[in-house]
């Protein structure tokens, strides 16, 4: 990337004669900057890290913007009351404030989102590292494992699944993992594969590195980028996925806040009290939106070839 | 062609066995059985003939094999919650709101999703460009039952317009065939418009510009057949989509189809029902992806020689 600095120098050389003696050839602009530069030329992108980043520090200070705990029955004379300025999105049907309710949904939403994407990198790395550097039969047995995971719909095994063991908070997560790190381990395996013939992996294979070592050491840290995209693209994911089950009932189980399961009891509500549908419904829509576009935004960003896949 | 079609056959043959040895097990792991009795329990002698006159004491494979004869010969056993019928005497009715709400939704969908991408990439950055990303990203992205419950909220709480549920009459199937719709339409938008961008930028293009053919003639002689394989790859997921939408949508607009048994089913613990309708379930993507196969196959000759479409 400098080189293309200093051909801008040359260039600028012979349009103006005499050029100042060197303003220090411009900084060395490593592969961040430039990914930070088409990161923030990505409004999308920004606007919905921005909304991540406001969840989060949310979900992290629940205690202290909210005025009760989340299960707390605190208001049960002004159960159903709609959004005033004391309950910001109205009081639900057992008397907890919804505001605080949908606050703590945040909080279990992306614990379960993050939870199951560290899930999938943790199944992704090594199955993707191992199939991409040995390649042959390691790398057969790996792709029909995923050919089966891709052929069974996610959401229906994930069904059967939390059916059979009825749900809760660490099922999901599993059950997300198991059905997010096929992404992770296509985007490591090729990146491994794209690497392993390099200069600086041979020459570790002649120093006498082993294939662990040479995995470990100079293969994974290469391929950082993908599995940042990946582990961010699987959070959406989880999160919709969690939804999605709590919202059958066979999720997250109450009184555990879940917006999905909001939406199931708001959906009973609506026609009288349409605050118990409205809030939750928006912040599942807004979260999942806001970070797939993060997730995006940054595919595109640290790598340009990956766009589209 | 024929070998390719045997071949691709085979293969999701397997695959079907593989998925439903699969979920045979999953439902026979599920921890008590049905003569375990918790208010009136069997006495040892009595609950072991029981066992035997459902067959249940015998190995899981002879039972699995059992009632996969039984399926063959369209016996799917007896519901739980309704033990008077059959379930395929349940399920009969229920899938004609599924076929028709979902095969409305995809008819209306899929067409406006592939204009909506043929205009978008026809005109580059300009509004129609964003809308049909925008339609993308929101379809793509939120999960269909968010969907019908702000259809719901806009058209039925706060316009009053139109009716939240309900199956019989035609204008209560408007909204939940627009739920259905923004699947198809979604995929189709964002697929469409890339595989054109692409094939516009070939080479071929610029030298049937060259050649002065008019920009009409490009685009729908040669632009769109190009770019129809992509639009063939995205038939399986779309319809997976859309199926696995079904649950969501009809268990949100009430309507009795499969999705709702479906539901209704896995609450009720309602284990012969759930298995039928999962066995069904799949021979349906199994179905599909032989049907996206042979067209893939058609479309593109590489494959049809020995390659993998995947």
């Amino acid at each position: 990337m400098s080189v293309i600095g200093t051909e801008q120098g040359r260039v600028s050389d012979l349009v103006h004669p005499a050029p100042p003696p060197a303003p220090p050839a411009g900084r060395q602009r490593g592969p961040v900057w430039f990914a930070w530069k088409r990161f923030s030329a990505n409004k999308a992108a920004v606007a919905g890290g921005i909304v991540l980043g406001i969840l989060i520090l949310l979900a992290i200070f629940a205690p202290l913007v909210t005025k009760t705990g989340p299960n707390q029955q605190a208001f049960l004379t002004q159960a159903l009351s709609p959004p005033s300025a004391e309950f910001w999105f109205g009081v639900d049907d057992l008397g907890r404030d919804f505001f605080t309710r949908i606050v703590y949904g945040a909080r279990v939403s992306l614990t379960i989102g993050f939870a199951a994407a560290f899930c999938s990198i943790l199944i992704g790395i090594p199955l993707g590292a191992l199939a991409g550097y040995y390649g042959g039969k390691t790398d057969w047995v790996v792709m029909r494992i995923i050919e089966i995971f891709s052929v069974v719909p996610p959401l229906l095994a994930a069904m059967l699944l939390a059916a059979v063991t009825r749900g809760g908070f660490r099922t999901i997560v599993i059950i997300a993992g198991l059905f997010g790190w096929v992404q992770v381990c296509l985007l490591v395996r090729a990146q491994v594969k794209a690497y392993k013939e390099k200069e600086f992996v041979r020459a570790a294979e002649a120093l006498g590195a082993s294939p662990g070592y040479i995995i470990r050491k100079h293969l994974i840290p290469n391929a950082v980028s993908p599995i940042i995209v990946g582990f961010v693209l699987a959070i959406p994911l989880a999160m919709m996925l969690e939804a999605s089950l709590s919202f059958l009932g066979i999720g997250v189980m109450p009184p555990t806040p879940s917006w999905g399961q909001m939406i199931n009891t708001g959906m009973n509500f609506m026609y009288f009290y349409w605050h118990m549908a409205v809030f939750p419904t928006a912040a599942l829509a807004i979260t999942v939106l806001a970070t797939t576009l993060f997730g995006d935004g940054l595919r595109d960003a640290l790598d340009p070839t990956l766009k589209g896949t | 062609m024929t070998r390719f079609i045997l071949q691709r056959l085979l293969s999701v043959a397997t695959t079907f066995f593989i998925v439903s040895v699969i979920i045979f097990l999953m439902m026979h792991s599920i921890p008590g059985g049905p003569f375990d009795g918790g208010e009136m329990p069997l006495p040892p002698a009595v609950r072991e003939r029981i066992m035997a006159q459902y067959g249940l004491d015998q190995p899981l494979y002879v039972q699995y094999f059992k009632y996969m004869g039984g399926v063959l010969q369209g016996d799917f056993g007896v519901p739980f919650q309704a033990p008077g019928q059959t379930v395929v005497s349940l399920l009969s009715q229920a899938w004609i709101p599924s076929l028709v709400l979902g095969g409305l939704g995809v008819l209306i969908g899929a067409p406006l999703g592939i204009l909506l991408g043929i205009a978008a990439a026809l005109n580059r950055n300009t509004w129609i460009d964003y809308l049909a990303s925008a339609v993308a990203t929101l379809g793509l992205t939120i999960p269909v039952f968010v969907t019908s419950m702000i259809l719901i909220l806009v058209f039925a709480v706060w316009l009053n317009w139109l009716p939240s549920s309900g199956w019989p009459e035609p204008h209560k199937w408007i909204l939940p065939i627009t739920a259905y719709a923004t699947i198809p339409l979604a995929t189709y938008a964002r697929y469409t418009r890339s595989a054109m961008l692409d094939t516009l930028n070939k080479p071929f293009v610029t030298v049937l510009r060259a050649k002065g053919l008019s920009e009409g003639r490009i685009v729908y002689t040669h632009v769109l057949r190009n770019s129809s394989i992509p639009m063939v790859t995205v038939f399986l997921p779309m319809f997976i989509g859309t199926a696995t939408g079904s649950i969501f949508v009809e268990s949100m607009f009430r309507v009795p189809g499969l999705g709702l048994f479906f539901v209704s089913s896995i609450r009720t613990r309602d284990y012969p029902t759930e298995m039928a309708l999962m066995l069904m379930l799949t021979l349906m993507f199994c179905v599909a992806y032989i049907i996206s196969d042979i067209l893939y196959a058609m479309l593109n000759p590489r494959i049809r020689n020995g390659g993998r479409s995947t």
